[in-house]
């Protein structure tokens, strides 16, 4: 039952922003039990594949589910699926805690549930002060703390290392090895080597909107070189990737 | 929907915005009650006699005249505001049937328009009940009509609450929003509806609609009855919020 819960297929899903194709007929999958690394270089489609997956992107074909639906279609989405996105945004007059507080009643959990997030993100001490004066990292877990409000089956992170100190990212390797551990699934996204290598099990790399190789990360390492010279070689030949950073 | 709705009340008190227009609000209705009654009866007074039956309507219209636009002002904030902060994201994870959120939004600003309307009235007869005893002007709320205008003001308020939370949700840019709205309210649309020719279809217009529901009234513009006036205006906040349904569903959160 768990493994059908949690897992995400992405198939053949395309999306086209004016003339850009940003994504083009992607498809892979995420598994239970597994911390999943979504690499590629800046701009290779791979925030958009994300929101696509979750609804807040509409794809112009394709079809993208988590446990065998689509995730705008689930009577408890926060239940199915914590979202950590990239440079998530918080109202900066209100506090840590009453932003998770406003989104406890939107999904109808109880209040406590928000100083339950606060302590497993270690933000309770931080809870109470306005997200204005927040560091970056501080921002990140309380993006992650949101996401943990509904105890999802699956985690979806974009570049979720971003602005975490080295501190942070061994305890963000932590949380997410242990959530895999526990049967559920993760699916980050990531632009650094490094990171994918310390954190995921599996790789889907993409560049330019296309699927160009997935696998166990140990396949990856396997290789003279190692991952670096993977991705490069796959990202870097032929089709470069677009200029501009990262994707709208 | 109870649910949501009640999310949209905890993102409001959750901020301080809402205190700053409730005060704000609250000032300009003390300080326009105040220079109505003092200029009344004088050459180039704001209103009628007061103590005739259309000067105490027009003195107790007065609490629409600050809140309505200045609770759409912050329906337009809170809405829009989703978007400057990219909250939207997180809003459409818990809920991605936006349109119930829009439609949550939209009665969330309705009532809080009631509150509103509710203090100001209050404030507007603490004012004036007891200078215009001291003037020797006996006046009642419930009396000489004056009930219906309070009930007017209520629905008035209530109406821009909707008003600013659909427009808000149909343009999603908070500062174009705003400053829209005001220069439409207080620029454009005295200019138009003192045309006389154009009179067969101004009173139709959202803000002159509002003035036909209070009957404020203006030298030289053409007013609804107070209920066509309120139907009329009310008809355009639910196209406002339709228009933000739409729009907000078929919006990409990037």
């Amino acid at each position: 039952m768990t493994d059908v819960a949690g897992r995400i297929v992405v198939s053949g899903l395309t999306k086209r922003f004016g003339r850009v194709t940003a994504v083009q007929e992607l498809s892979f999958t995420a598994e239970p039990g597994c911390v999943t690394g979504f690499l590629g270089p800046n701009g290779a489609g791979k925030t958009t594949t994300l929101r696509m997956l979750v609804g807040l992107v509409a794809a112009d074909a394709g079809v993208a589910t988590i446990g065998g639906s689509r995730y705008a279609a689930s009577p408890a989405p926060g239940r199915v699926a914590g979202v950590v996105l990239e440079a998530a945004g918080f109202y900066p007059g209100r506090s840590g805690r009453d932003h998770l507080r406003v989104y406890c009643t939107a999904s109808g959990y109880p209040l406590g549930r928000a100083d339950e997030v606060l302590e497993l993100t270690g933000l309770t001490e931080a809870g109470r002060r306005r997200v204005r004066g927040y560091s970056l990292g501080m921002r990140q877990r309380l993006a992650l703390a949101t996401a943990l409000l509904g105890d999802p089956s699956v985690l979806i992170l974009d570049e979720p290392a971003n602005g975490l100190d080295p501190e942070g990212i061994a305890w963000l390797r932590n949380l997410l090895r242990d959530y895999a551990g526990r049967g559920r699934t993760v699916l980050f996204s990531s632009h650094t080597l490094p990171e994918v290598e310390q954190l995921a099990e599996r790789v889907v790399i993409i560049a330019s909107g296309r699927l160009v190789r997935a696998g166990p990360l140990a396949k990856f390492t396997a290789v003279q070189g190692g991952l670096e010279r993977v991705f490069l070689s796959l990202t870097s030949s032929g089709d470069s990737p677009r200029p501009g950073g990262r994707p709208t | 929907m109870t649910q949501l709705v009640a999310t949209e009340f905890r993102k409001l008190l959750t901020t301080r915005m809402w205190l700053w227009i409730l005060l704000i609000s609250a000032a300009w209705t003390i300080m326009y009650t105040s220079l109505v009654i003092a200029l009344a009866n004088r050459h180039g007074g704001l209103v009628p006699s007061l103590s005739s039956a259309a000067g105490q309507h027009a003195l107790f219209a007065i609490a629409a005249g600050g809140a309505g636009p200045l609770l759409a002002v912050l329906a337009v904030t809170q809405v829009a505001g989703e978007y400057r902060h990219r909250t939207a994201a997180a809003t459409f994870l818990a809920t991605p049937h936006r349109q119930r959120v829009v439609a949550a939004e939209v009665i969330a600003f309705l009532l809080v328009g009631v509150g509103y309307a509710l203090a100001c009235i209050a404030i507007n007869l603490a004012v004036a009940l007891p200078w215009l005893s001291a003037k020797g002007i006996e006046v009642s709320a419930f009396g000489n009509g004056n009930l219906a205008v309070l009930v007017a003001v209520v629905i008035s308020v209530a109406v821009f609450g909707m008003t600013g939370a659909g427009l808000g949700a149909a343009l999603h840019s908070q500062l174009a929003t705003v400053t829209g709205m005001l220069l439409y309210l207080y620029v454009l649309e005295p200019l138009i509806s003192h045309i006389a020719p154009l009179h067969s279809w101004t009173p139709y217009l959202p803000g002159v609609a509002a003035d036909g529901l209070t009957q404020a009234v203006q030298s030289g513009v053409r007013l609804l009855s107070p209920w066509a006036g309120g139907l009329v205006f009310a008809a355009w906040a639910i196209a406002f919020a339709v228009a933000g349904m739409i729009s907000t569903s078929r919006t990409d959160i990037t």
